[in-house]
Order: structure tokens, then C-alpha cells, then sequence
């Protein structure tokens, strides 16, 4: 008892007007907020993908495979916050032996299994087959073994073969552009269909999801390349980087007017919530989402990268330009996602009051723990580009 | 059959190989591991029920605590906390119950405890008694005055801001500041001791108001007026202007 006191003293005092008791204390921590975070960077790199193969955007081949490496790098730990801040993570696995189709929550690990093992392993599976194949002749011990499980032992690599693979890819991908939507339009739709909160509660919600998802990935792609290939000694394509730099800036238009309509419809609906989220936003939130997710992470990119374009720049200062354009976008979208989990549990559903968040730094629920999960995907991605090397120079003729 | 099964190209072949495999594990680990008894009374485990009801007793429960302690529980419920149960201060106590002289129930003594439900907060409800622990006694106990199990308090209020501190507070800044409380509400002595049973009263009449605030009134020359005949005569005052601070839109 005097233990839970201690606890709630300091947190008391922080508490502005009149809370529920059980209000108190935030449920969902900096671990939720990392999840629709790193799904969103999924579902984006995975649509940027697609631009090469379905809208056949040629100028951005150079990022086509490590845009789908990232995304599987980046999938294969999407669940893992979940799983950390569960109680009982050992138990996470009967969600999927015992399906309940009623919760939205639960089908979730069907919704990732698909997206998983038909979408993301099979298109990289048929883009890659020929060259695996290829390399596995070449290669002695251990690689050659890889390689030749990774591509399931197949070793036709005739004309019809490989045109049968490339229609495939194709055909997947249009499979998988819906399926990224779903991916990541329902992470929107799990927080938009929770009616009691008036913060989430909005059909909007899904797509708003969505299409920062888009920027984030698209952003991601970006600075992967821009960091990795000159590591790896080579010159950055300008005529790519332009080309992302122009879809980045055409998504965050797209993405900044549904903010704007969603706001826009809020305000005017004027539902009886709107003086507490008025002063969430004009408080709490001030920081998170009108400095940094706004000002820092919409409008000064938007701005920086609109001025490159119209002033026609040198490629070194546009390549400069592009880089921090794309950091702020990812600060920025990180932004949105802290403000939509923790915002939304900031307020009372009294309408009268609001609680604080206290970001522990250790513990499986901690800030820590976070850093060493959006650090994994990196070393993921690092592993996947040396079994399946995405540059263009080892790709076989 | 054969030439059917050479047409298939060889990428198709080895995925159904593997698509089989996933299936049958799938097929496996779901006979495997789901429980026996899931799904027998609904989406879950039928022996979860059990598990739960298994789970170590922790509370006792005031009726408990009322066989060794009559005297304190009567006490406590005749007083004010009479709708808080024992174990909301001392916590769990059940081994308390079982064995009472190697366990014993805590006893909150520091400044702490108490204004968790006594500090002041705006939308507490007005008359429930709310303190500012910085400068209400700040270096004694809330115990060394207040006996928790008949808290009334060790004085009767002199003020009604006492009680009433939000209704007080906005009432000294505004232009009824001067006005006494009981101008406006008759209040019984007895209200101060035993406040929900001697409730006071207020204004029922429009022309109350209209002592000081109809155009023919003798009051100051500043007060504002208006017409009672004509203003929203089917209403009382208070029901559109707040009299603690009229100023408020």
C-alpha cells in the first residue's frame, strides 16, 4: 500500500482537473507507439517497391530490392513491441492457434502472416530466384548451401522460367499493394474503431495511417541509400534520389491534407470533447505535435524540398536537402505516432482533466528496450543484403 | 498425368512442396497445442475459470475485520468513512485474518496517504473536505489531530470556505466578493456538523436578485440593472447567471 502511494504521489501532482482513478496510469507505452511506427515503414518501403514494378517508375530501380529488403527487415520485428509488452509473451502464439474472428486485434496475426509469407518472402523469392540460383553455382561451402535452400533448390533458369518469375513478381505485387494497405490501414483501424475515445474514434483514422506510412517508408528507402551506397564506395543516382525525393513530396501533400481534413472535421463537428482536446493539443501535446510533427517533421521538409525543386540546385545541395528533409520525416512521423498512442490516453473520459506519461528507461516496457528494438531491423538488413546482395552490379546479366 | 505434371513450372512445384509443409505444421501445432478443454463455454479455456478462482485470497473483507474489532468498526460506521471498508487503508489483510499475530495490516502514518482522496483538486465535489497539504500543518501527521475512524474534524469550521474552497475561491474574485455567504443561503448551525442532513438553502425567487438588480432597487449606483418585467421573466437568476461569479459567460 505505502509502495503504491509513493508511486502515485509525484504522478498525482502532475495531474491537471479531474481524472478517473483508473485513468491514472497509461497503459500503452513507448513500445505501441514504436509498432505503428515500424509497420507504417513496412507497408511504405513495400508501396515504394511496388513503383518500380506495377507504375513501372524506372528511375527508382536502384532502390526496388533494398526497398523490399527493408520492408522484410522491418516486418520481421513489427511484432516483437507487441510481444514485449505483453504479460504473458510466451502465450502469444495461441492467437493464431485458436482464431477468433470477432477482434480486430486478433485476426491481426493472420493480416501479418499473409503479408509475411505470401506477399514479402514470395515476390523476393521470384526476384531473387535466377540470380540466387546463379550465385549458388559459383559459390563453395556455406553460402552455396544457403543460397541453394533460399531458392528451394529450383534451377531452371531458362527464358520461360524467369519470364514466368517477373510475371509473377508482378502479379504479387499488385496482390500486394492491397495487402500493405490492409497491413497497415487496419493498425488505423484497431485505433479508429475504439469509439469511446473521441482522439482515435475516426474513419479517417485507417487512411491518415496509411499514407504517413507511405512518406515514412519512402523516407526510410531514402536514407538507406543515401548512407549505404556511399559506404559501399559507388555514386548515388541523382535522377533516383530526385524521383523519391518527388514521390516523398507528393505523398506528404496528400498526407497533410487528410491531417488537415481530419482537424478541419473535428473542429467544425465540434463534438462535446473538443475543449479537452483543444487543450491536450495546446499542452501536453504542444511539442510533439505542433512543433515537431508539423513545423519540424511536414511543413519545413515539405517547404526545403518545394525550394530545391523550383530553384533547380546543385546536385550536391539537393542530395544534402533530401537527407535532412528525410530524417525530419522520420522524427516527424515517429511524432505522429506518439501523439495518436499517448495522446490518446492522455485525456480523461471525464473530459475534465489529463494525466501525465512517464517513460520508464529500463524494463521490458522501457525506453531502452525500445531503442533495442527499432535497432534490430538495421542488423536484420545487414544480414539480408549479404544472402541477398540488393545492388545492381552482382545482379547477373 | 505426367505431361500434366511437367507443363507445371518448377517454381510452382517447390512452393506447394513448401505451402504443403506450412499447412501441415499449422495443422499439427493447432491439434498439438490447443488446450483439451478450449472452446467447451466459449472463445477461451474452460479450466481458466478455475485458475482464477484458485488464485490466492488476498482481501478479507470488513465484515472480517468486525469479529475481533467491533468497537473500531462501529465507530467507523457511524462516522464519515463509513462507506470506506477497512482493508481501503490497511490493505489486504486476509493473513491478518488467519494468522493475527504474525501478520499485521499497515498502517498509513505518513502525510501522504490522506490527501490522496483529501488534497484539494478544483472538480472534487463542493462540501467534501479538501486540504493543501504544503500549508495545511505541514509538518504533522494528518493522524496527530484526525482519528481516521471518526474523522470528524478536530474543529468546526469557522469559515464555510472550509469545505466549500472552489465555490470560495472564485467568489473573492468577483464583484459578490463582499456578500456573505448567508446572504444568499440560510444556513442552519447544525449544517457545520453534520453538513448532508442540515443542507442550506438558496434563492427560489426572482426577486431576490431584484433587491439589488431591479431598476427601481436603492442600491449603489454601480450595481447592474434591469427590467424584471422583461428579462427572461420565466426563469430564476441563477439559472443562467452563476452568483458566485457573475461575470462568467
Amino acid at each position: 500500500m505505502e509502495e503504491l502511494v509513493q508511486h502515485l504521489t509525484p504522478i498525482l501532482k502532475e495531474i491537471w482537473g479531474y481524472i478517473f482513478p483508473n485513468e491514472i496510469e497509461l497503459h500503452w507505452g513507448i513500445l505501441i507507439v514504436l509498432y505503428p511506427y515500424l509497420t507504417g515503414l513496412v507497408a511504405g518501403a513495400f508501396i515504394l517497391a511496388s513503383l518500380v514494378k506495377v507504375f513501372n517508375v524506372k528511375e527508382l530501380q536502384p532502390t526496388y530490392r533494398l526497398a523490399m529488403l527493408t520492408a522484410m527487415s522491418f516486418l520481421i520485428v513489427a511484432p516483437l513491441p507487441l510481444l514485449a509488452h505483453l504479460g504473458h509473451p510466451e502465450r502469444a502464439y495461441e492467437i493464431l492457434i485458436t482464431p477468433n474472428s470477432t477482434s480486430a486485434m486478433a485476426m491481426f496475426g493472420f493480416v501479418y502472416a499473409w503479408y509475411l509469407m505470401a506477399v514479402l518472402c514470395l515476390e523476393i523469392w521470384f526476384e531473387y530466384r535466377r540470380d540466387i540460383i546463379l550465385w549458388s553455382q559459383k559459390e563453395t561451402g556455406i553460402k552455396k548451401w544457403i543460397h541453394k535452400i533460399v531458392s528451394l533448390f529450383s534451377k531452371d533458369i531458362s527464358e520461360k522460367a524467369v519470364h514466368f518469375d517477373k510475371k509473377w513478381v508482378k502479379i504479387i505485387t499488385i496482390i500486394g499493394i492491397p495487402s500493405a494497405f490492409l497491413l497497415h490501414g487496419y493498425v488505423g483501424f484497431i485505433f479508429g474503431s475504439i469509439k469511446a475515445n473521441p482522439w482515435w474514434s475516426s474513419v479517417l483514422m485507417p487512411i491518415v495511417f496509411l499514407f504517413s506510412a507511405i512518406v515514412s517508408g519512402i523516407a526510410m528507402v531514402l536514407i538507406l541509400y543515401m548512407i549505404i551506397t556511399p559506404f559501399r564506395g559507388k555514386e548515388l543516382d541523382i535522377l533516383c534520389l530526385d524521383k523519391l525525393a518527388s514521390y516523398l513530396f507528393y505523398v506528404m501533400i496528400i498526407d497533410f491534407s487528410l491531417e488537415a481534413l481530419d482537424f478541419v472535421h473535428r473542429v467544425y463537428e465540434s463534438e462535446e470533447s473538443i475543449k479537452i482536446l483543444a487543450y491536450l493539443v495546446s499542452n501536453k501535446l504542444f511539442v510533439s505535435l505542433i512543433v515537431i510533427q508539423l513545423f519540424m517533421g511536414m511543413l519545413i521538409p515539405l517547404l526545403m524540398i518545394a525550394l530545391i525543386k523550383i530553384l533547380k540546385s546543385p546536385p550536391d545541395l539537393k542530395k544534402m536537402v533530401y537527407f535532412i528533409s528525410a530524417i525530419l520525416v522520420q522524427v516527424g512521423i515517429f511524432s505522429t505516432r506518439w501523439n495518436i498512442v499517448i495522446g490518446g490516453q492522455l485525456f480523461s473520459k471525464s473530459f475534465r482533466g489529463l494525466t501525465v506519461y512517464k517513460i520508464t528507461f529500463f524494463g521490458l516496457e522501457g525506453f531502452f528496450a525500445a531503442v533495442v528494438i527499432f535497432c534490430l531491423p538495421f542488423i536484420i538488413l545487414y544480414i539480408l543484403t549479404k544472402i541477398l546482395p540488393p545492388w545492381e552490379e552482382v545482379r547477373n546479366p | 498425368m505426367k505431361k500434366f505434371l511437367q507443363k507445371i513450372p518448377e517454381q510452382v512445384k517447390r512452393l506447394s512442396i513448401l505451402l504443403v509443409v506450412v499447412v501441415v505444421v499449422f495443422i499439427v501445432a493447432q491439434s498439438l497445442l490447443t488446450p483439451k478443454d478450449f472452446g467447451l463455454i466459449g472463445h477461451f479455456r474452460a479450466t481458466s475459470v478455475q485458475n482464477n478462482a484458485d488464485k490466492k485470497m488476498q482481501y478479507a473483507g470488513q465484515e472480517a475485520c468486525s469479529d475481533c474489532h467491533e468497537d473500531m468498526w462501529k465507530i467507523k460506521n457511524a462516522g464519515y468513512h463509513k462507506n470506506l471498508s477497512c482493508e481501503v487503508c490497511h490493505g489486504p489483510s486476509l493473513n491478518h485474518v488467519n494468522e493475527p499475530d504474525q501478520f499485521k495490516p499497515e498502517k498509513p502514518m505518513g502525510r501522504n496517504f490522506c490527501p490522496v482522496c483529501h488534497e484539494y483538486n478544483p472538480s472534487r465535489p463542493t462540501g467534501f473536505p479538501q486540504i493543501v497539504s504544503a500549508s495545511h500543518n505541514p509538518r504533522k501527521f494528518c493522524i496527530s489531530c484526525h482519528n481516521p475512524h471518526n474523522p470528524t474534524p478536530p474543529q468546526t469550521p469557522k469559515d464555510c470556505s472550509a469545505c466549500h474552497a472552489e465555490i470560495s475561491n472564485a467568489k473573492s474574485v468577483s464583484s459578490h466578493m463582499e456578500i456573505p455567504c448567508t446572504k444568499c443561503h440560510e444556513t442552519s448551525e447544525k449544517h457545520r456538523l453534520s453538513p448532508r442532513e442540515f443542507l442550506p438553502t438558496k434563492p427560489t425567487q426572482r426577486e431576490f436578485c431584484g433587491q439589488c438588480h431591479s431598476k427601481d432597487a436603492k442600491s449603489d449606483i454601480s450595481i447592474p440593472r434591469i427590467n424584471m418585467e422583461t428579462h427572461e421573466p420565466r426563469y430564476v437568476c441563477w439559472q443562467c447567471h452563476y452568483p458566485h461569479l457573475p461575470e462568467a459567460q
